[in-house]
Formats: structure tokens, C-alpha cells, sequence
């Protein structure tokens, strides 16, 4: 392949806004994943830290199963294998989101369950002895300070999942990934699509992590340095 | 004096027989002992002796293996989860290392308990937690977190907090060992305070002085059981057992050449 700058950038402008089209979908399927990691890690959290020894068994097998698999593999595996077995018709799209938002849910449970360990236990104490009840001591009292002190993990995991976010073009997801391997397809100027795909991506990364950074210094507890 | 249908001789809280071990190691062997309204108790002896323990069993932070509480002479059942959250709300407790809220201002350390498990609306909640902070001298800091405290103010916030839920009897467990010297004497005067207006007490402590002014009996505990109780002056001085007497001399003497120093 002849390699030219000018052929190049032609490529790349005129396939930029079909790419870029990709950027909404790349962050529905991450924000969306996210969201969804963050509703079951908290509740896989609780029940790694205050439940009993079957509840604390299946949170560590579940957590096992979804960081020790491939992000490949388990979107085959839903997509082309599950929804085959019990023959249910969802979107790749849809599909993604699930998968990539149960492996950030078993990296998110750790995130929180080491934030919630670091609390001191005393406030615990102080909470039931005011008459609170578990869940309201965990609701009102030890989640918000675990909340906000995972944030530095949840940035890491944001660019995990923003990253990892690009395999679910497997499936055909039409996220920036896929846009910028189609527009390559058509063009022959490969380096210069990748180069872009890769430029938007560490944006979005970049974004991300300083948009986080802003809401830790926003949350964070006055007189408190941990 | 609240409940004026309560017969006079009813104790407010009574304890039976507590037994708790830890593994193969007795920590309580049967622990009794009744508070009437009003009553000062404090509880003194070596670290290990079962002290914060008993406490501790006293509200249900840590279950006990045998052994009856009774609030105004009605056993409580600590598996009857409201009853116990009611009970808790009667029997304030107050900690060695504050434990206060880290997220939360002094203000709203008090308020939450009155929010979220008084059910009481905010702004009368807000009302009754700046009552309660000006009762222990801090309604100036009342915006500030537990961060910007310092360890007798974070004490202080710990009691308003305890008494914003109407307690009935105070449990403290050694309320200043966590604390700087300088910074005993706010906390002491703020408990002060409290017996002054009548609040019913136990007082774990190793500040046997404080002790003797404030409390009407002292019981001497040591590995697990109450050795003796007396009247201050009689188990400080003239204890009738000796474990009591070797560790009321140590202290006491401790505690002079700490004076002789100043």
C-alpha cells in the first residue's frame, strides 16, 4: 500500500463524521455498562462484606468467573451462544452493554469492597447504636464515604471499560471502532483511520478521567486526607 | 419521672447474669448489677477485665451467650429487630474513639439519627441537633467535619448526638482515654453537666478521680466479674478484696506522681 499523508487526511476528513457518529454509541455501551457495574457491583460489594458465608461464596465465584474470561469469549458467548439457546432476539448493541456491564460489575464490587473495608468499622457501631438498622447505617452512613472513596478506582475503570468498549465492534456494534475499520475498508488508508480511532479514543479516555478527577475534588469531605 | 405509672422500685436498666466468651476464653462469667433513675455507675479495673465488653453486650453491639437485659423492667429481645432499634434509641452509648460520622458535619452527625430513624422532618430535626451542639458548647462548630474537630470536640459532637435520641441511660466507654490531657476536662464537664441534670449513667473509666466525684457506686471488674462495688471512697481506699486494692494502689499512686510533677 502506497502510504500518503494527503490520501490520508482526505480519508480521515471525509470519514470523520460518519466516525465520529460512533463516539454516541461507544458512550451509550460505556456509560451504560458503567451504570449497570456500578448497580450490581455495590449490591455484590454488600453482599461480599456483610454477608453470610453462602452469600460471600457465590459473590466470590461469580467475581472469579467474570474477571478470569475474555471479553471475546464472553460476548460470543452470550450473543452467539446464549441468545441462541433460549432463542431470544436482543441487538449486539444491547448485548454489549450486559457483557461488558457484568465484568465491570465484578471489578467494581472489588473497587467498593476495599472502600468499604477502609471505613472505620467503629462508624458501623456508632450507627446501630443510634438505632439504625443495617441497611440504613449502609444506606446513609458507609456508602457515601465508599462512594466517594472509589472514585480513583471507578476512573481506572472507566478506561477499562472505554477501551474495552472497541471489541464489542465483534459483534457489529457501530461504535468508533467498527466505523473506523469500515471507512478503512472502503479507503485502503488503514494507518490513518487506526490512528484516528485511536486519537478519539484517548480522548474520550482523557475526558473522562479528568471529568472524575473534578468530581472527587467536588465530593471530597472537608479536613479529610485519605 | 417520665413515666409516672411506673412503679418507683422498677429499675430503669437491669442486667442478669451476662455471660460471653470469645472462642475458649471467658470474657464475662456472669455479669448483674441494676441502675435506678438517676443512678452514676462507674466501672473500673485492668484493661482485659471484660469492661468495654459489658458495655458492649448492654446495647446488643456485641451478643451476649447468656444473660437477660431489662429496660424499665421489660426483658428485651434483641432478635426482635424493632424492638432492638427502639431499645438503642433509649441507651445511648458513647465510644473510646468518638466514632463520629467522617462525611457528615457536627450538625448533621446529630440530625441524621433524628431524620432517619426518628423520622422527624429536617428543619425541626436541624432545630433539635443545634439545641442538642449548644448543650455541649459547640453550636459554633456546628458546620464543621469531624476532620476539622479536635478530639474533645469530636467527643462532644458524640454525646449531643447520643442524647439528640432522648436516651433514657448513657453507656461511656472510657469517654476520654483517646484524648490529649489538655483536652480531658471540656468532656468531663460536659458529662458533669449531664449528671447534674439527672441522667442516668455507666461510666467506664480509668480516670478513677473523675469516677469518684461523679458516681454514687463503683464496681471494680476484673476477669469477668465484678470483684467488689462500693461507694467510691470505700472501693478507692479501703477495698475489701485484694485485686481491688492492689489496682485502686497502683492508679492512685500513678496518678499522684503525675501530680507531683506538674
Amino acid at each position: 500500500m502506497h502510504f500518503s499523508i494527503t490520501a490520508g487526511l482526505k480519508a480521515v476528513i471525509e470519514g470523520l463524521p460518519y466516525i465520529l457518529g460512533g463516539v454516541w454509541v461507544t458512550l451509550v455501551v460505556v456509560v451504560g455498562a458503567l451504570f449497570m457495574g456500578l448497580v450490581l457491583g455495590t449490591l455484590l460489594s454488600i453482599a461480599h462484606v456483610y454477608g453470610n458465608r453462602v452469600l460471600r461464596g457465590l459473590t466470590g465465584l461469580y467475581v472469579w468467573f467474570f474477571r478470569g474470561v475474555p471479553l471475546l469469549v464472553l460476548l460470543f458467548l452470550f450473543y452467539f451462544g446464549l441468545l441462541g439457546a433460549l432463542h431470544l432476539d436482543l441487538s449486539p448493541f444491547f448485548v454489549s452493554i450486559v457483557v461488558l456491564g457484568l465484568i465491570s460489575s465484578a471489578y467494581q464490587s472489588q473497587i467498593l469492597r476495599g472502600a468499604i473495608l477502609s471505613i472505620p468499622e467503629g462508624q458501623l457501631k456508632a450507627a446501630r447504636a443510634i438505632g439504625m438498622s443495617d441497611t440504613k447505617a449502609i444506606t446513609f452512613i458507609i456508602l457515601p464515604q465508599a462512594f466517594r472513596l472509589a472514585i480513583p478506582g471507578w476512573s481506572n475503570e472507566y478506561t477499562i471499560i472505554m477501551k474495552n468498549s472497541a471489541v464489542t465492534y465483534a459483534l457489529g456494534v457501530a461504535e468508533i471502532m467498527a466505523r473506523a475499520n469500515h471507512v478503512a475498508a472502503r479507503t485502503y488508508q488503514h494507518f490513518w483511520l487506526y490512528l484516528l480511532a485511536g486519537f478519539i479514543f484517548l480522548i474520550l479516555t482523557y475526558a473522562g478521567t479528568k471529568l472524575l478527577g473534578l468530581l472527587q475534588k467536588r465530593v471530597a469531605i472537608k479536613g479529610y486526607a485519605r | 419521672m417520665k413515666d409516672s405509672a411506673m412503679p418507683a422500685n422498677v429499675p430503669v436498666l437491669r442486667i442478669e447474669n451476662i455471660k460471653k466468651r470469645f472462642g475458649d476464653k471467658e470474657i464475662l462469667k456472669g455479669v448483674s448489677f441494676e441502675l435506678n433513675r438517676g443512678d452514676i455507675k462507674a466501672i473500673i479495673g485492668p484493661s482485659g477485665g471484660g469492661k468495654s465488653t459489658l458495655l458492649h453486650c448492654i446495647n446488643f453491639l456485641t451478643l451476649f451467650d447468656e444473660g437477660h437485659v431489662y429496660l424499665n423492667g421489660i426483658e428485651i429481645d434483641h432478635a426482635n429487630k424493632r424492638e432492638l432499634y427502639a431499645y438503642r434509641q433509649k441507651v445511648g452509648m458513647i465510644f473510646q474513639d468518638f466514632n463520629l460520622f467522617d462525611h457528615l458535619s457536627a450538625l448533621q452527625n446529630v440530625q441524621i439519627g433524628l431524620v432517619r430513624v426518628k423520622k422527624i422532618p429536617k428543619a425541626e430535626a436541624r432545630e433539635r441537633a443545634v439545641a442538642e451542639l449548644e448543650r455541649v458548647g459547640l453550636k459554633e462548630h456546628m458546620n464543621k467535619y469531624p476532620a476539622e474537630l479536635s478530639g474533645g470536640q469530636k467527643q462532644r459532637v458524640s454525646i449531643a448526638r447520643a442524647l439528640a435520641m432522648d436516651p433514657e441511660v448513657m453507656l461511656l466507654d472510657e469517654p476520654t482515654s483517646a484524648l490529649d490531657p489538655e483536652l480531658v476536662g471540656e468532656v468531663h464537664s460536659v458529662i458533669q453537666k449531664l449528671a447534674a441534670g439527672g441522667m442516668t449513667m455507666i461510666l467506664v473509666t480509668h480516670e478513677i478521680g473523675f469516677a469518684g466525684s461523679l458516681a454514687k457506686e463503683i464496681m471494680f471488674m476484673d476477669e469477668g466479674v465484678i470483684v467488689e462495688k462500693g461507694p467510691p471512697r470505700k472501693i478507692l481506699y479501703e477495698a475489701s478484696q485484694a485485686r481491688t486494692r492492689e489496682f485502686c494502689d497502683k492508679i492512685i499512686h500513678f496518678h499522684h506522681r503525675e501530680d507531683d510533677q506538674e
